[in-house]
């Protein structure tokens, strides 16, 4: 029960992004992936998600190879994600915005819909009354009807966070989720973070902010240039000399 | 609007629609009303590719086009029944969506739209070229509704239902799990993705969908032409329906339904701007896009707003988690 990266290779041209790195997510832990820009954190996200195939190595969840699978294929097997700019459907309500996340639990197909046969208004009513829960439970009780463009930055990070959940995935992999957000929201960030942990999601949480991590995190997994320098709980890794070199600073 | 008020003007424009014949005055104003209707049936399908998946077909007067020939040479030509052949026309316009749209749907957007103006043009050339079939630059006559559809009101009500039958069922795709992910696969392709929408079969699914309802166009288009030539289906009409989306704007009914209405009326009712032709157009486009560069549609939704109270709006973030945790639970048990 786990999604994992199995000595991962990925190269752009000549330049290797990821030498060798494997990673696993488990159900029920927060795992942290910190390191410097350009040390390819957002390139293992994107092969565990499936935007990017690898040139070695390969991605598994649950022991299943699916290195080849699809983006939308992981998405069915419960492997969500947000991204570094929160990425919304401006024209629509924060509310439908968020229901956009059950689209693989809606059963009516495109004929029926059209006729807005019964199954239409089955899935409609799930879905609404989900993407409903999550908003407030995420806080946005207060913007649920308002079109997303008029979101501000925070509300963007935590409606992302809202769909992905809405896809009731067994694993969810945030894109540095605290960029730009107050002390304050980054607490708010923490707790919605540790609800998810203890509901049996496993959470990847790539992030600058190392302070948040190593607070937040079961396991962290540091990267430089491509290469894992340490992996282990906050405190090997915080303690690690080669992470202090490299990242933390002395 | 409250739901009761939005009921109470649906039946009042409803009402007005039914009795058009009654209080039109003139028999041309009824063809009008008739023709705009027949344009909404292939625009409201149009719209579903254009203004909800963002995929800018120019080229549909190609497949008005076929569908036009169809129902004539198949109504006329060898006489079946008319009902039956609109519904050909539709099913082959249909087909030719499907052909169309399998190798082009794939290309970037210019690339879509080069396509398909290409299409247009390759239909025009056979309808020219195929004279045994469609009477080339003499063209073809044809047939009308058979009873109690042959008079001026009996066409009218028939294209009116139809038009009728196809806002609603783009209505309700557009509102529904179907809208939203048209609706990303037009504004993130990324996002798409990531929630598991597949972003070609949507894509093409839609375009099919346009094809049968421009199929049908033709055949009531043609009814209301009452003979066909290809000069009938020039190019320029192509570009007239999508132009009427994007007036509209994209991803609303009513806009675009405006859109067709405005600009398939005002150049007939006002003879100083029929004589201004495309330019009237390119200037009310170019108003539009400069001015309201999200349509018609937009503009309503604005004026809408206005018209409800302005509240004092919070933009905190306050997670209620013991809410959170049942909400994750009760996804997780649905298994």
């Amino acid at each position: 029960m786990s999604l994992a990266a199995r000595e991962i290779t990925k190269r752009f041209g000549g330049l290797t992004a990821l030498a060798n790195v494997s990673l696993e997510l488990r159900p029920g832990e927060v795992h942290g992936l910190i390191g410097p820009n350009g040390s390819g954190k957002t390139t293992l996200l994107n092969l565990l998600s499936g935007y990017y195939r690898p040139d070695g190595g390969s991605i598994v969840v649950d022991e299943t190879d699916i290195s080849n699978a699809t983006v939308q294929q992981r998405a069915r097997l419960g492997v969500a994600r947000t991204f570094q700019k929160p990425r919304l459907l401006p024209t629509l309500s924060v509310l439908d915005n968020a229901m956009l996340g059950g689209w693989r639990d809606a059963r009516a197909g495109f004929i029926s819909t059209a006729f807005s046969l019964p199954q239409v208004r089955r899935d409609e009513r799930e879905l609404r009354g989900r993407a409903e829960e999550l908003l407030h439970g995420v806080g946005l009780s207060h913007a649920i009807g308002r079109r997303a463009n008029l979101l501000e930055h925070a509300e963007q990070r935590f409606l992302e966070i809202a769909r992905g959940l809405a896809q009731r995935p067994r694993f969810i992999l945030l894109d540095e989720p605290a960029g730009g957000l107050t002390p304050a929201e980054i607490e708010h960030l923490a707790a919605v973070i540790g609800i998810m942990r203890q509901s049996g999601i496993g959470v990847l949480l790539v992030e600058h902010h190392t302070d948040f991590v190593f607070r937040v995190s079961d396991r962290v997994t540091t990267l430089d240039v491509g290469k894992i320098i340490k992996h282990g709980t906050p405190d090997e890794v915080k303690r690690d000399p080669e992470v202090i070199r490299v990242y933390l600073g002395a | 609007m409250k739901p009761a008020g939005k009921t109470l003007a649906l039946l009042l424009v409803a009402a007005a629609l039914v009795t058009l014949p009654w209080w039109s005055g003139d028999q041309y104003k009824l063809h009008l009303a008739a023709l705009i209707c027949a344009y909404w049936v292939l625009i409201g399908g149009l719209n579903l590719v254009v203004g909800y998946s963002g995929q800018l077909s120019i080229g549909h007067v190609g497949l008005l086009s076929i569908g036009a020939y169809c129902f004539t040479i198949l109504a006329g030509t060898h006489g079946i029944h008319p009902g039956i052949a609109i519904v050909a026309a539709g099913g082959l316009c249909a087909l030719c969506g499907f052909l169309l749209g399998l190798p082009s749907l794939r290309l970037p957007g210019f690339y879509f739209a080069m396509a398909t103006l290409a299409f247009a043009l390759i239909v025009a050339e056979i309808t020219l070229a195929q004279t045994a079939l469609t009477g080339g630059g003499v063209g073809l006559a044809v047939p009308g509704f058979p009873e109690p559809f042959d008079t001026p009101a009996g066409t009218y009500w028939l294209i009116l239902a139809i038009a009728a039958l196809v806002t609603w069922l783009t209505w309700n795709v557009a509102r529904h799990t179907w809208g939203r992910g048209l609706v990303a696969v037009r504004d993130s392709a990324v996002t798409a993705q990531a929630v598991g929408v597949p972003v070609f079969r949507a894509k093409l699914t839609v375009f099919v969908f346009s094809g049968f309802t421009a199929g049908v166009a033709g055949a009531l288009f043609a009814v209301l032409q009452s003979y066909i030539t290809p000069d009938t289906f020039v190019f320029d009409l192509g570009l007239f329906f999508f132009v009427c989306i994007i007036i509209g704007g994209r991803g609303h009914i009513i806009g675009p339904m405006v859109g067709t209405i405005v600009l398939t009326a005002l150049p007939e009712m006002v003879a100083p701007l029929a004589k201004l032709g495309n330019f009237f157009y390119g200037l009310l486009l170019l108003a539009v896009v400069l001015l309201v560069p999200e349509g018609i549609g937009r503009v309503f939704e604005l004026l809408m707003q206005r018209l409800r109270p302005r509240r004092v709006e919070s933009h905190v973030v306050k997670p209620d988690l013991e809410r959170l945790a049942r909400a994750i639970a009760k996804g997780k048990a649905a298994g």
